[in-house]
């Protein structure tokens, strides 16, 4: 084959080109460890994620020091949980699933990136450095809501990050005299013990508790106000838990007869 | 007799008239959805609802990339096999069943989804031209691309019985280079399609006819993909084949080198089907290595076009030489710039050029996290097959037209000016497709505006590249406008007897220099085969050992009429429910099974 | 003229991918252009282009000039 000097020239050019490309590329990713969505994960039913121990209740939840992990399922035209809290400083690995259709999730602007594919698993590490917020866009046509589609992802500072969940649950009436008890469970997905107070208010009483919840666990306790210092009528009561709260309110009454003791209400 | 196409093969030039006329007819198509997707999205003309946007858009992909390329395709490659083997097509009767069979699928694809836009009709295809499951169509659909796809299939038995029958005569004799070239795209295209064959026939027409409960997304996906990349290269060695035939014509000289260019045609060849993983960088489900072996082989795949590249200017400066053109790159002064043919084709090897620079970053597969799905995506295939093959065709038309309808063009001036006008809108419109997709804007989006936050542009603003980009759109309508013109003044004009004669480039180097184990056509498909299954059985085995054949319990979407049996009943009882309604379908459907 | 007409609207079309590109790169290294800067620039080098193009060349004047 008769090859002029210039196009092999040109020829040898493109090939040390092509290799240097490849070259550079594997040392991107084998070479400085940064791993790509791959085979990883287990497959997983679609239909069946409620049941899931890590889809059911999507979530984050703290695994090591600085670590965590981002349980996320994208279904049509939404993301769970949203918006997504992790704090700065923090290496979060996210675990994505799609409920319905192939659905993305991915941090605009960045190249944290993946397909949610129903019955597959994206595994995807991720460094956040600074307190900021993103916006989530799924970028995979996935129905006619699909421009609809997005969610937030919050990095926030450590002061202000917690894993903490606060419920508390309390009668809705009771009779003068008597007392007002509120169940307060409180819930710390951190590894570290959680060291805070419970308070309750209500009119112008104020109780308060020291608790202690450790790492990964939950703690119940019982906050009791004596409803004579209420007086007759509607209160509204509210127990906080750090920056968190949760409200409810509580009807006493003159004297309650005995047939209608908790007659209305069975919760 | 004349040496004009229509007057050598009259027979041949009226098929290859239809195919062009089916060509522009989703040109033109193809080109209002685009303004109007592109006036939505930027919010500058929104008069229909969001939702059918994406009926648009599925209109735009496959209008444009299915019908327009491939029925311009099929029109070059009978006047390229008729002409370089200089004998009429064995049996005319044939090649018009091939080409009825591929207009009666793409009307029936068509209508599948342009029914999506009435709720009269009780039928949608809104799943873009990926129709990835579990988003679902109606069977239409996917049977109509099915009998255009068979279409394209006999089309090349057709040119492969030709070659046999001048093989017979001519023993001795090497491939001419532009059958050479029809031969190698179509034994390309033989192992492509076996994809979406295997996707639609196996798994996606059964199941929306409802005999079969579920897919495997990931492996409908991954046969798509097997199909989605090489399609690519379906596209673009048409254009190649203009570049390293034509061009040099009209040039003013010579092809550089006939054996180069048919090893080109043989890298593309065995090296275009092993790469369509490189489209799933960031699918879960498929291992690392198997995306590693997939971005080895696009990485090498790189090649034949690098030396297109090559071939293609030597090719334009030999030809400026013979023109009297002189200097380092005073020759360049030299080209026929006045003639839109050589003008539009230039420009949009240029524009393929800035397309290499942005395939590359697609191609990396870690950078690719960055754009994926997003608008850069679309900024870069606007380059590839939406410049370096549009353009490249509808330069090309001005000097086919005249050859099969014997008129002459109606204006010389008004086709430079459109080349030029696309030129300058792809710019406009590429570059900020580009920059938003850096930004996260992703794409296939009818309101890429969010709620609960704001796209952070580096230069100017969101609404900045909105603009520029819809100026490139009215740019490239006003292009398509021009283009039309052309078409219907030049078939409006009465015959000429004074047309240039019916010829491509012969080369400096001949094929006499080419090793003629280059003609070889039964090895290098054998290598392509074994590439393929190389690359391929490895993923498709772990996919479905996974996932299983069928894949996991997925709700289809939208949802299918369960009863649909036959196929007969299927076609007549329009079987899925409309787009809108199976939304709230699906999302109720969905909300019981969550709580 | 020094070069076709046809030559010249396909170098005045270049200049807009050059300007479109350079826009671009400039902010990379946070100089930004406004619109209105660039459109300026666009006409500049335009203008300059014309100027280059048209001016007679030296010796072989404009035939209609030497008369
Ligand atoms: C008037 C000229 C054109 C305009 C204004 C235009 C505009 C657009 C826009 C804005 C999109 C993006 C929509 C989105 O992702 O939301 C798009 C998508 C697309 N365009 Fe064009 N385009 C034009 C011509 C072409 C041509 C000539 C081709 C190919 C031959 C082409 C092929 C495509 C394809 C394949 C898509 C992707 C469809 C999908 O994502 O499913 N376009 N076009
Ligand atoms: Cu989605
Ligand atoms: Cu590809």
């Amino acid at each position: 084959m008769n090859v002029h000097t210039y196009e092999k020239i040109w020829l040898v050019a493109a090939m040390v080109l092509i290799v240097a490309f490849i070259a550079t590329i594997t040392y991107g990713s084998v070479g400085l460890g940064i791993a790509m969505v791959g085979d990883q994960q287990p497959t997983i039913e679609p239909t069946e994620l409620g049941d899931d121990e890590r889809f059911g209740e999507p979530r984050v939840e703290q695994v090591g020091e600085n670590e965590y992990e981002a349980y996320v399922v994208a279904q049509t035209f939404s993301y769970q949980p949203d918006p997504i809290e992790v704090p700065e400083d923090s290496q979060v690995t996210f675990y994505v699933t799609a409920r319905d259709v192939i659905h993305s999730f991915s941090i605009a602007g960045t190249n944290v990136n993946t397909m949610a594919i129903p019955g597959e698993i994206a595994e995807m590490t991720v460094e956040f450095d600074e307190a900021g917020e993103y916006g989530i866009v799924c970028n995979e046509y996935c129905g006619p809501d699909h421009h609809n589609m997005e969610g937030k992802l919050h990095v926030v500072s450590a002061d202000e990050f917690d894993l903490t969940d606060l419920s508390a649950d309390g009668p809705d009436e009771v009779a003068v005299g008597d007392s007002v008890d509120v169940d307060v469970v409180v819930e710390n997905r951190q590894l570290e013990d959680l060291e805070t107070t419970v308070t309750l208010e209500i009119g112008d009483e104020t109780v308060s508790e020291e608790v202690t919840v450790p790492g990964g666990d939950a703690v119940e306790t019982t906050l009791s106000v004596d409803s004579s210092a209420l007086g007759e009528g509607d209160h509204d009561w509210t127990v906080t838990v750090d920056d968190h709260d949760s409200s409810g309110s509580v009807t006493v009454l003159e004297e309650l007869d005995d047939d209608a003791d908790g007659g209305e209400d069975d919760e | 007799m004349s040496n004009v196409y229509i007057d050598q093969f009259p027979a041949e030039a009226k098929v290859i008239r239809a195919a062009f006329y089916s060509s522009f007819l989703a040109l033109a198509l193809g080109g209002v959805f685009g303004i109007i997707q592109t006036l939505h999205r930027t919010d500058f003309l929104r008069f229909m609802d969001s939702v059918d946007y994406y009926t648009v858009l599925t209109a735009h992909g496959v209008f444009l990339v299915i019908s327009f390329t491939i029925f311009f395709l099929v029109g070059i490659f009978t006047w390229a096999v008729t002409t370089s083997l200089d004998r009429g097509l064995e049996d005319i009767r044939f090649t018009w069943g091939w080409y009825s069979l591929m207009a009666i699928g793409i009307t029936m694809t068509g209508v599948a989804i342009l029914a999506g836009f009435t709720d009269a009709i009780d039928m949608s295809a809104s799943v873009l031209f990926t129709f990835y499951a579990p988003l679902q169509a109606h069977p239409l659909f996917y049977l109509g691309l099915v009998l255009f796809v068979v279409g394209t299939w006999v089309a090349g038995v057709d040119w492969f019985r030709s070659w046999w029958a001048w093989k017979a005569e001519n023993p001795d004799e090497r491939i001419p280079l532009p059958t050479f070239m029809v031969l190698t795209t179509m034994l390309m295209w033989y192992i492509a399609t076996l994809g979406v064959a295997a996707a639609i026939l196996l798994f996606l027409l059964p199941w929306s006819l409802g005999l079969i409960e579920t897919v495997n997304p990931l492996l409908t996906r991954t046969l798509f993909w097997f199909f989605g990349h090489p399609v690519v290269y379906f596209w673009l060695m048409p254009a190649y084949m203009m570049w390293y035939v034509m061009l040099p014509k009209f040039s003013g000289g010579k092809l550089f080198s006939d054996p180069l260019a048919r090893v080109v045609f043989v890298l593309f060849l065995i090296l275009s089907v092993p790469t369509g993983i490189h489209h799933q960088y960031l699918d879960p489900g498929i291992a690392e290595g198997f995306k590693f072996i997939a971005m080895t082989n696009t990485m090498f795949l790189l090649l034949p076009s690098l030396l297109t590249a090559f071939t293609v200017v030597a090719s334009m400066e030999h030809g400026a030489r013979q023109r009297g053109g002189e200097g380092y790159f005073g020759w360049l002064k030299a080209l026929p710039w006045r003639d839109p043919v050589f003008t539009g084709m230039a420009l949009a090897g240029l524009m393929f050029a800035a397309a290499g620079f942005s395939g590359m970053i697609n191609a990396g597969m870690n950078i690719n996290y960055l754009v994926h799905n997003t608008f850069w995506v679309v900024g870069h295939f606007h380059l590839t097959v939406g410049t370096a093959v549009a353009l490249t065709f509808m330069a090309v038309t001005y000097w086919f037209l005249p050859q099969v309808t014997g008129k002459a063009l109606w204006s010389r001036s008004v086709a430079l000016g459109q080349v030029v006008v696309w030129f300058v809108g792809m710019t406009f419109m590429s570059n900020a497709m580009h920059r938003a997709g850096l930004l996260g804007v992703p794409r296939r989006t009818a309101e890429p505006q969010y709620e609960g936050f704001e796209f952070q542009a580096a230069v100017g603003s969101i609404g900045e590249l909105d603009a520029q980009i819809a100026l490139g759109g009215v740019l490239l309508t006003i292009s398509l406008g021009m283009f039309f013109a052309n078409v219907v003044g030049t078939a409006l004009n009465g015959r000429s007897d004074d047309l240039p004669a019916n010829e491509y480039a012969g080369a400096l180097s001949g094929p006499d220099d080419a090793p003629l184990v280059l003609d070889n056509l039964k090895l290098w498909t054998a290598i392509a085969v074994v590439l393929v299954i190389f690359a391929y059985t490895f993923p498709l085995l772990s996919i479905i050992d996974r996932g299983g054949l069928f894949g996991p319990e997925v709700i289809p979407f939208p949802l299918t009429v369960e009863s649909a049996t036959t196929l007969g009943f299927a076609l007549e009882t329009a079987a899925s429910t409309s787009f809108e309604s199976a939304g709230e379908i699906a999302t109720s459907a969905l909300t019981a099974v969550m709580r | 003229m020094r070069i076709s007409k046809a030559a010249l609207l396909v170098v005045i079309a270049l200049t807009v991918p050059i300007l479109v590109e350079l826009r671009t790169v400039l902010a990379w290294v946070n100089v930004e252009l406004t619109v209105l800067e660039s459109a300026v620039l666009g006409m500049t080098m335009i203008l300059a282009i014309l100027i280059w193009a048209l001016w007679p060349q030296n010796g072989r004047g404009d035939p209609s000039r030497s008369g």
